[in-house]
């Protein structure tokens, strides 16, 4: 191993032939970024979606930039065990100017000490875990902020849908307890009230004494923080034990597949949505009009994110050049287009972005559709 | 805490009988295969996966109707069980009764991640074929489903009770129960009446999980696991192989879950349900619908050790290996240095589980709990209480050892499959207190920010010096394990192992030498945890889970029960492999049953031979 470096390193033509067979594609003018996430396991489904995502946004902002980004996946199945190995492998690769991901917070923050410590930024694009930026000046997320969808959750279910009582039924995850906390006191200060908060733990199927509890509390809305699997699992039981009360949902369950496993008891539950393909805004039908065509169906949150952070790390090499110090010092100043958020633009002090705008939406007819007011189904 | 009114009790207790009457689907056929192959399958909950794609992939392709889907899942479940009899305990006969219980879990994994390559992870809806009405019970409705589910749970606990009881064949299944050898000798062809029962067991489990997708709307890969779990809790609640027992405690399991939820709420749900298991094991083994308050006779004595020479590494070569594994950093590799920390982590648990497993024969599948509490004891004094890591590492392996012994403590009077299920379920145990103590263990959010490795105002945060670190604590731990084999205290631990009756009328206690074993290795574990704790800087409940568990123990078996070199071994080359061949990333757990599989069968003494 040490022989190969020290080749590489004094420049051998040998050497240099036989990296530019291995790597034809690597121009001088390329930037290469580095992604960790599962490509296979658990969470597969979610390493293909950014995947899609990326070769869309390289397909267009590549060809009229000055330097083209191109990116190496690396599979860790969002296992920790796995990404502090693919670090390592990252950090010491010169080539590699930012790197992208994981997708779990357990996998991501317990490879941020090393990103930390070799100052290369890890982009953890869908890492919402309060404590995930905190890892360091390093670490940067434009992850949909709790603290922003929650209040307009809140909002969507008091002001627009007229609910005082609220019964909370939440994933029992890290995600799940700090998006009900941030909820609970949303609707505190609103004046209404949370009658109850029930945590489940993930692979439960059965809701129903659940349910049976938040009935008994007297609710006149259900709120649900869980991905969609468990939401249309949840909606279904609510329905079948009889409760008819107004169901309110965070922006996670927004899916197609909320409607295929959910079907007919998901007609009339509200969400948010950040990206909702029906969106009349321009950089919205920009990009599902492209996505549609090169993939033949619908993009959906995952995919915008994905796409939006590919977007972001063109313009970023672009601007403010192509080194690992130059992209930590266009992070705190950079403004890109973003489907999601309009324009992303960090907050140095918490190396996120805020003012993410929710779009409400309601199931209607097995479909969803922008909420229009009026009484809640 | 706000008591439920009594209408509210009565919808508790529809509902403890409703997901009762699930579990009792999974638990008729484990106590079957229990009742007659004296094994807990651990591929149950797989089948039952098997059972829900099968069923989803005849509905949507081929469009069948209800009674043709269920055909179909009966053959191809069928067929899976004679395979798993096949390749899980018939090869396995007359070697240790832990090995097909080793054998099954090797199954499972495989079955499982062929189900996911085939279908992907993403859940999928099975379409409905059971009409829709609903009848009000109560506060609730119960549905077509749930009398559908009930009525074949019953049915088949009642033909199976009445097969057993009145037929020729079902004597031969039970006198194949109580002493295979002598069933064999009066005509009975065992092999036959195994097969027959693993393809009915299979079947019915297959069928669950098709009526369970259909209840559900809903199936995925990742179910399989929970399955198995409530199925053996609701076995061992009805007694081990007692089939109308089986019903009676999956509804017994449904009820306990249902009213804890009703008392504690929803994030307590597992907790009861594995703190009722661990009291059955400790106060009647036997089941609840059970005479007998003792343990039944267990034919084996000893554990899943195959008798080998171990293979002797000279000292000299011992020496040359530490030396080169402390010159690895010279080679300025910072990736092949990682993964190098992370097989001396994975030793340090291998060298614990090898000592507990194959010294003294106690089959843990709930080691990862060790690591799980030393990881939180030292990264919660070095953030909350402000000591240095110099002081908390040192401090978790303390506390994991006492903690970890007094934990199992109360399993130490049990033996073979009883062991290797308690200490699943005392895993699974630590991990849920983790999740709902948040008053200590921060709950759910996990701990953020654990300070990173520095000892004496040293930083070892580098690669390198984490290396250095784990090397230098992996061969302590490994020259005191030797040491302590070759004592009196080793030849005590083995002979407990081989035969404890012997041992105790020698004067050997068993409690207290296993408490030793428990306490050492829970030390090393605890180390290990807690560095792995410090270098990731996160960890919460999830992080040390299940899987790592079973993975230990096949780094263990690798390498040869009770060897600590094969320990080391064992554990570095299923840590470096996989990352070797990382284009194979998508068959690694695949590889790793496959692994367990083959070992169990062809080579159970391992790589180096058991010690």
């Amino acid at each position: 191993m040490s022989l190969r470096r020290r080749s590489i390193l004094t420049g051998t033509a040998g050497a240099l032939a036989a990296a530019a067979i291995a790597r034809p594609s690597f121009a001088a003018d390329s930037v290469m970024v580095g992604v960790s996430g599962p490509l296979t396991g658990p969470n597969a489904q979610y390493g293909a979606q950014w995947k899609d995502a990326f070769e869309l946004a390289l397909e267009e902002v590549n060809p009229s930039a000055a330097h083209k980004v191109q990116y190496q996946f690396e599979d860790s199945q969002a296992d920790p065990r796995q990404t502090v190995a693919i670090a390592q492998k990252f950090v010491n690769d010169s080539r590699i100017i930012m790197e992208l991901g994981d997708f779990s917070s357990t996998a991501s923050m317990a490879a941020s000490p090393i990103y930390q410590r070799a100052k290369l930024v890890q982009f953890g694009f869908t890492n919402s875990h309060p404590d995930f930026t905190k890892g360091g000046d390093y670490m940067w997320s434009n992850s949909i902020s709790q603290a922003e969808e929650q209040p307009s959750l809140a909002d969507y279910a008091i002001t627009d849908l007229g609910r005082r009582r609220l019964g909370v039924i939440h994933l029992n995850t890290d995600w799940g307890v700090t998006s009900k906390n941030l909820f609970v006191s949303a609707v505190q200060s609103k004046g209404a009230t949370v009658t109850l908060a029930e945590g489940f733990l993930p692979n439960e199927r059965d809701f129903r004494s659940t349910l049976v509890r938040i009935r008994d509390s007297n609710p006149d809305g259900i709120v649900i923080i869980a991905y969609y699997a468990d939401a249309a699992t949840i909606i279904r039981q609510i329905r079948t034990l009889g409760l008819t009360q107004t169901i309110i949902a965070v922006s996670s369950v927004y899916s197609p597949k909320l409607i295929e496993l959910g079907g007919d008891a998901v007609n009339g539950v509200h969400t948010l949505s950040n990206f909702f393909p029906g969106e009349p805004r321009a950089e919205v039908q920009r990009f599902v009009t492209a996505f549609q065509a090169k993939y033949a169906r619908e993009p959906d949150n995952f995919n915008a994110t994905a796409y939006d952070t590919m977007v972001l790390v063109s313009k970023l090499v672009n601007t403010y050049g192509t080194t690992r110090a130059a992209i930590r010092e266009g992070l705190p100043q950079v403004e890109s287009p973003s489907v999601i958020y309009g324009t992303i633009k960090f907050d140095p002090a918490t190396r996120r972005v805020s003012g993410a705008q929710y779009k409400k939406l309601v199931v209607k007819d097995g479909a969803f559709a922008m909420f229009q007011g009026g009484t809640p189904a | 805490m706000n008591m439920p009114g009594l209408g509210a009790w009565f919808d508790y207790t529809v509902n403890g009988i409703v997901i009762g009457n699930i579990y009792a689907m999974l638990a008729v056929g484990l106590a079957l295969i229990y009742g007659v192959a004296n094994l807990v399958n651990f591929a149950h909950g797989s089948v039952y996966v098997v059972g829900a794609y099968v069923g989803w992939a005849a509905i949507t392709y081929l469009g069948t109707p209800l009674p043709v889907t269920i055909l179909c899942v009966v053959v191809v479940c069928g067929l899976v069980g004679v395979g798993i009899e096949r390749l899980g305990l018939r090869p396995l006969h007359g070697s240790s009764r832990i090995a097909p219980l080793l054998a099954t879990i090797g199954i499972a994994l495989v079955l499982d991640q062929v189900v996911q390559l085939i279908f992907s992870p993403d859940p999928r809806a099975v379409p409905m074929q059971v009409p829709e009405w609903r009848i009000p019970i109560g506060g609730g409705t119960i549905g077509p489903l749930d009398l559908l589910i009930g009525g074949i749970g019953l049915a088949s606990a009642a033909v199976l009770y009445g097969f057993l009881r009145f037929t020729k064949l079902g004597w031969a299944v039970r006198a194949t129960a109580q002493d295979s050898d002598a069933a064999q000798q009066m005509g009975v062809d065992i092999n036959k009446v195994n097969m027959a029962v693993f393809a009915i067991a299979s079947a019915l489990s297959g069928i669950s999980g098709l009526l369970v997708g259909m209840y559900y709307n809903q199936i995925n890969p990742a179910m399989s696991f929970e399955a198995t779990l409530k199925g053996i809790v609701a076995l061992i609640i009805g007694g081990l192989g007692n089939v109308p027992g089986a019903i009676g405690g999956s509804l017994i399991l449904g009820l306990t879950e249902s009213y804890g939820i009703a008392l504690f709420g929803t994030s307590y749900r597992n907790l009861f349900a594995f703190v009722l298991l661990i009291a059955m094991l400790l106060w009647r083994p036997n089941g609840l619908f059970s005479g007998r308050s003792s343990l039944p006779p267990e034919p084996m004595t000893g554990t899943f050790i195959a008798r080998s020479r171990p293979f002797r590494i000279p000292p000299w070569a011992v020496a040359g290996l530490i030396v080169a594994a402390a010159l690895l950093p010279l080679l300025n590799n910072p990736y092949v240095l990682q993964i190098g920390v992370n097989s001396l982590l994975y030793g340090m648990l291998a060298l614990s589980l090898t000592l507990v497993a194959g010294t003294v024969g106690q089959i843990s599948l709930g080691h990862a709990a060790l690591l799980a509490i030393g990881g939180y004891t030292s990264g919660l004094l070095a953030m909350d209480a402000g000591w240095p890591v110099a002081v908390t590492i040192p401090i978790a392996g303390i506390v994991t050892a006492g903690l970890g012994t007094l934990l199992v403590f109360p399993a130490f009077r049990l033996t073979g499959h009883y062991v290797s299920i308690a200490t699943l379920g005392i895993g699974e145990i630590v991990s849920l207190v983790i999740l709902n103590w948040s008053g200590l263990t921060h709950g759910a959010i996990g701990l953020g920010g654990i300070p990173p490795l520095e000892v004496f105002g040293y930083d070892l945060g580098s690669v390198e010096g984490t290396y250095w670190l784990c090397l230098v604590i992996l061969v302590l731990l490994a020259l005191l394990q030797l040491r302590l084999l070759s004592s009196h205290l080793g030849r005590s631990w083995r002979a407990i192992r081989d035969d404890s009756v012997a041992a105790r009328s020698y004067g050997v206690s068993g409690n207290r030498y296993k408490a030793l074993a428990f306490g050492f290795g829970g030390f090393g574990a605890g180390i290990s945890g807690a560095i792995t704790a410090h270098s990731y800087s996160y960890i919460n409940h999830e992080t040390f889970n299940a899987t790592l568990s079973v993975l230990a123990l096949t780094m263990v078996i690798l390498g040869g029960l009770g060897n600590v070199m094969g320990a080391v071994l064992g554990a570095t080359l299923l840590i470096a492999l996989p990352e070797a061949f990382r284009g194979l990333a998508e068959y690694r757990i695949l590889i790793y049953g496959l692994v367990l599989l083959l070992l169990i069968r062809f080579r159970p003494q391992g790589l180096m031979g058991t010690v």
